[in-house]
């Protein structure tokens, strides 16, 4: 009974919850999310509540955070790929559109008022304006201003003030302060324009600037007559000129052809992409190749301390990189940096680490090796472990030396294990914003280039700078650039996985 | 039954905490942890005349303008923000700020650099309260009197130059690169980032950066490298820690160096970035202020706020004290023009330029860094690496 109380309290808090946060993207208008979440919501209630969607408990939980971290974004940033989203063109063309009808402007010799609000118990208000070009009473009559006699019975005076007009008692400068988030609304009509709020010292005559005509989608500046098309999200006219600010809209595969048409993408696109590839493979094959090494020999269990060892290096993987890499920058500065004083002084040289294109790569790669190395000395460690240690014993006894019994039995039952992981790595490293971004900035620029890519710029670091560092920030195109990478990657790791399908046939046949 | 009501209880708690969060009647400033608790003094002091409730809400100074950008449009987010100027036009663009209509009659009161910095499109969008430059800071026991003109600057740090015991004369982290800091170099002889239209607004694809005048400037810069006075590509860090160790006799950068060193004992003077050939350098001037959120639901409260409250001397000076930089409003940099150091940036603020806040400056920044290291570092020519860096910009912003 209690247990079954406190599932139903949990439930309910939980669904609370739910609701809670469903009113939310609802108000935001994220319907993408929402639908997965009541979804999610109502799976939740029936996999608790049914006794037949009981295995449903276990599942679920793990499918819903799936579709919310894993599916939504992938279709999101799919989605904002056929968008023009970016800066210039964030709101949606309702916001735009209303952003446009409440744009005002004052005719030339525009009326100014001066004014007095007055309010009755309902709430409702009534303002009395006094020209100051006539020196005309008028009083808000429903939605226009008609003209008052300030003789008129109904206006009642207390010390040459008007303090009450009929029911409506007048309003202090306290009030109208509290109340000029509805009084900056008040607009009346007056000839062919509106009396509005300007300050807490005067109304003025204004007139709409644009109307919009639904039938036809096009706003007209009514100033000036123009008519204003919207085109790939821009209100624009007929001789070209684009009104301010645009709107988000789709705009077909305008990003995907702009990306491949770009010179900046095409120029140096072999040049960025061939490092990429050599980073991503250097990365994996030094961070292995010294993880593997440390593995091997913290896993001899003659070593003295090596739980202490291990601990020890196991440190850099657990120092955020945002911090080791700032520090590096530190310690790799040519001219202030301990790493140059050390080899001034040892042999009279002096690295420029970040000036010259060759160095400021072997920079990265040394700062890498320190990132990257404990997480493969982790995986090897763990895969050495599960090495029958027969196999050691038969090949002794076959007489193969340390090397041979490491080449032809450690190394290929390691890779089984382990080539997915490199292969997982690599794709990892080909993507490696964070160190190149934080440690070279893709710098140092090349002699001669006419697009912002630097020697180290990596695919990733480098479309950042474009879809970023041009004219604010281009999220459509960002993400149709991610599309593309990700498609690059995935085949190589296609052609990856093939290799390695061919390691593990080899293994079974051991 | 009784669990739909267990549940039904749960519903009407949390919905009822959700309907609260309406805003109409009420004040949202988003600001930074300096200036909060300024704002909030002058938030309960208009709660207490008006009984209008005044929210602060502490957000880090750089990611204001970018969650602007997401909660405005979200029918979230602030009345008011506290920003820089060079913000203005990615927001702007994006119709997230409201114009200050106000403005164009107390415009008299501030610093005109200021309030043509908060101008975009010939509209004011910002209150304007403190003005930056980067300007000559000195160790006045190593630099007594500051020189006048280059020339004494040159002779200043040849002598206090001894780079084996890491001491030099004069550092400016211009080559690092750091195009913010070497602007007063490349005006010098007449270089400029965004040509003017005839209506006074900036021409992104008239790019001045390649000019005779910007390449001269780029050649005095690396006559002071070539020279051996300023070490190639150091950084403020390292500046900053051997001018408060007293290592440096003058540095070429702005106020927010100034706490430092002084808090490390050095002396410090400020004075106007000395003439080259008779030329004025110009620095880029930043400028904070508030802004007017376009999704606002109290623009004419946040207005009234904005005129009668911020826009005064007592709050001015207050801002001033949480954040020591030249005052923009009139009175109060006349209340504090006696202070050295703020009259020594104010002489720099005054012949500077305000930092372009055209979406397009974004591509000059890395071409023009790029260009910077090229000809300090990469022993590339100057004129060279400054026409493909312009060429590269072009073609980054689309101008044809």
């Amino acid at each position: 009974m209690i247990k079954n109380w406190l599932k139903i309290i949990i439930l309910g808090v939980l669904d609370a919850l739910g609701i809670w946060a469903a009113i939310g993207l609802l108000q935001a208008g994220g319907w993408g999310v929402l639908a997965v979440l009541i979804f999610g919501l109502i799976g939740l209630n029936v996999a608790l509540l049914s006794k037949k969607a009981y295995p449903l408990r276990y599942l679920l939980p793990g499918l819903v955070l799936f579709g919310l971290m894993v599916v939504y974004p992938i279709i999101y940033n799919i989605n904002i790929a056929f968008m023009n989203y970016g800066t210039g063109n964030i709101l949606s063309k309702t916001q735009v559109i209303s952003q446009f009808m409440n744009k005002y402007y004052q005719p030339e010799g525009s009326e100014r008022f001066l004014f007095q609000i007055f309010r009755n118990k309902k709430g409702d208000l009534k303002v009395l304006f006094i020209s100051k070009v006539s020196n005309e009473a008028y009083l808000s009559v429903g939605d226009h201003i008609e003209s008052v006699d300030l003789h008129n019975p109904s206006l009642i005076y207390k010390n040459g003030e008007i303090i009450r007009i009929d029911d409506y008692e007048k309003m202090s400068m306290i009030q109208i302060i509290q109340n000029l988030s509805k009084i900056q609304n008040l607009a009346f009509k007056y000839n062919d324009g509106l009396v509005k709020f300007r300050s807490v010292s005067e109304f003025r005559v204004y007139k709409p600037q644009y109307s919009y005509n639904g039938e036809h989608n096009t706003l007209i500046d009514l100033k000036t007559n123009k008519v204003y098309k919207p085109i790939n999200g821009t209100f624009t006219s007929s001789d070209g000129e684009q009104l301010s600010p645009g709107f988000r809209d789709y705009v077909g595969f305008k990003n995907f052809i702009d990306i491949l048409r770009n010179p900046q993408v095409s120029g140096p696109f072999i040049r960025v992409f061939s490092w990429t590839f050599i980073w991503a493979l250097l990365s994996v094959f030094t961070t292995f190749t010294l993880g593997l090494t440390l593995a091997i020999l913290l896993n001899d269990s003659t070593l003295r301390l090596r739980y202490l060892y291990r601990t020890l290096l196991i440190l850099p993987y657990v120092v955020p990189g945002f911090i080791s890499i700032l520090i590096w920058r530190g310690l790799l500065n040519t001219n202030f940096g301990v790493i140059n004083d050390v080899l001034q002084n040892l042999f009279s040289v002096k690295v420029p680490w970040f000036q010259d294109p060759f160095w400021a790569k072997v920079a990265l790669l040394i700062v890498n090796l320190w990132l990257g190395f404990p997480y493969m000395m982790l995986i090897s460690l763990g895969a050495l472990q599960s090495i029958p240690s027969e196999l050691y014993e038969a090949a002794r006894i076959d007489g193969a030396g340390s090397w041979q019994r490491f080449y032809s039995i450690t190394f290929p039952l390691l890779m089984i294990t382990l080539a997915p992981l490199l292969i997982g790595s690599f794709a990892f490293n080909f993507n490696n914003f964070t160190v190149i971004y934080l440690l070279t900035g893709g710098q140092p620029p090349i002699p001669g280039s006419q697009t912002p890519a630097g020697a180290t710029d990596i695919l990733i670091s480098y479309t950042y700078k474009l879809a970023f560092g041009g004219a604010g920030s281009q999220y459509g195109y960002a993400a149709a650039i991610s599309i593309i990478i990700f498609l690059i990657i995935g085949t190589i790791s296609a052609f990856n996985f093939r290799f390695t399908k061919r390691l593990e046939e080899m293994g079974e046949n051991l | 039954m009784k669990k739909l009501l267990v549940i039904l209880v749960c519903f009407t708690v949390l919905l009822g905490t959700v309907i609260l969060a309406s805003e109409a009647g009420k004040l949202l400033i988003w600001t930074d942890e300096v200036r909060k608790p300024t704002i909030e003094n002058l938030g309960k002091q208009f709660t207490k005349l008006y009984g209008v409730p005044v929210t602060v809400q502490e957000m880090s100074f750089g990611d204001i303008r970018d969650k602007l950008g997401v909660a405005g449009p979200a029918g979230k987010g602030p009345d008011l923000i506290i920003g820089a100027h060079d913000w203005l036009g990615q927001l702007v663009v994006s119709g997230l700020l409201e114009p200050l209509e106000f403005m164009q009659e107390m415009k008299g009161k501030f610093v005109k650099t200021a309030v043509d910095a908060f101008t975009y499109g010939g509209k004011i969008y910002g209150l304007p309260f403190a003005t930056e430059a980067i300007g000559l800071i000195y160790n006045k026991d190593l630099v007594p009197t500051p020189p006048k003109t280059f020339k004494e600057l040159e002779a200043i740090a040849k002598k206090l130059t001894h780079p084996e015991k890491k001491e030099y004369g004069f550092i400016t982290q211009a080559s690092q690169p750091d195009p913010y800091h070497s602007f007063p170099f490349f005006t010098a002889y007449g270089g400029y980032i965004f040509g003017k239209n005839p209506d006074g607004t900036l021409n992104p694809c008239d790019i001045g950066l390649d000019t005779k005048g910007a390449v001269k400037g780029a050649y005095l810069l690396l006559s002071l490298i070539k020279k051996g006075l300023v070490p190639e590509g150091i950084d403020y860090q390292t500046m900053t820690s051997l001018f408060n160790a007293g290592k440096i006799g003058m540095i070429l950068t702005g106020p927010w160096a100034v706490g430092g060193a002084v808090k490390s004992g050095i002396n410090v003077g400020v004075a106007k970035i000395p003439t080259v050939d008779g030329n004025t350098p110009r620095p880029f001037v930043g400028v904070q202020g508030f802004m007017m959120s376009n999704f606002s639901k109290n623009k004419a409260l946040a207005a009234f706020f904005l005129k009668d409250y911020v826009a005064t001397k007592d709050t001015m000076l207050a801002l001033y004290k949480a954040d020591p930089r030249a005052p923009a409003f009139k009175p109060a940099l006349t209340a504090v023009a006696q202070d050295p150091i703020v009259k020594g940036f104010a002489e720099n603020i005054a012949v500077g330029i305000p930092m372009p806040s055209i979406p397009q400056m974004s591509a000059v920044w890395t071409a023009w860094a790029n260009a910077i290291s090229l000809f300090c570092t990469q022993k590339e020519a100057p004129e060279k690496a400054l026409s493909d860096a312009v060429i590269s910009i072009k073609k980054t912003i689309k101008c044809h």
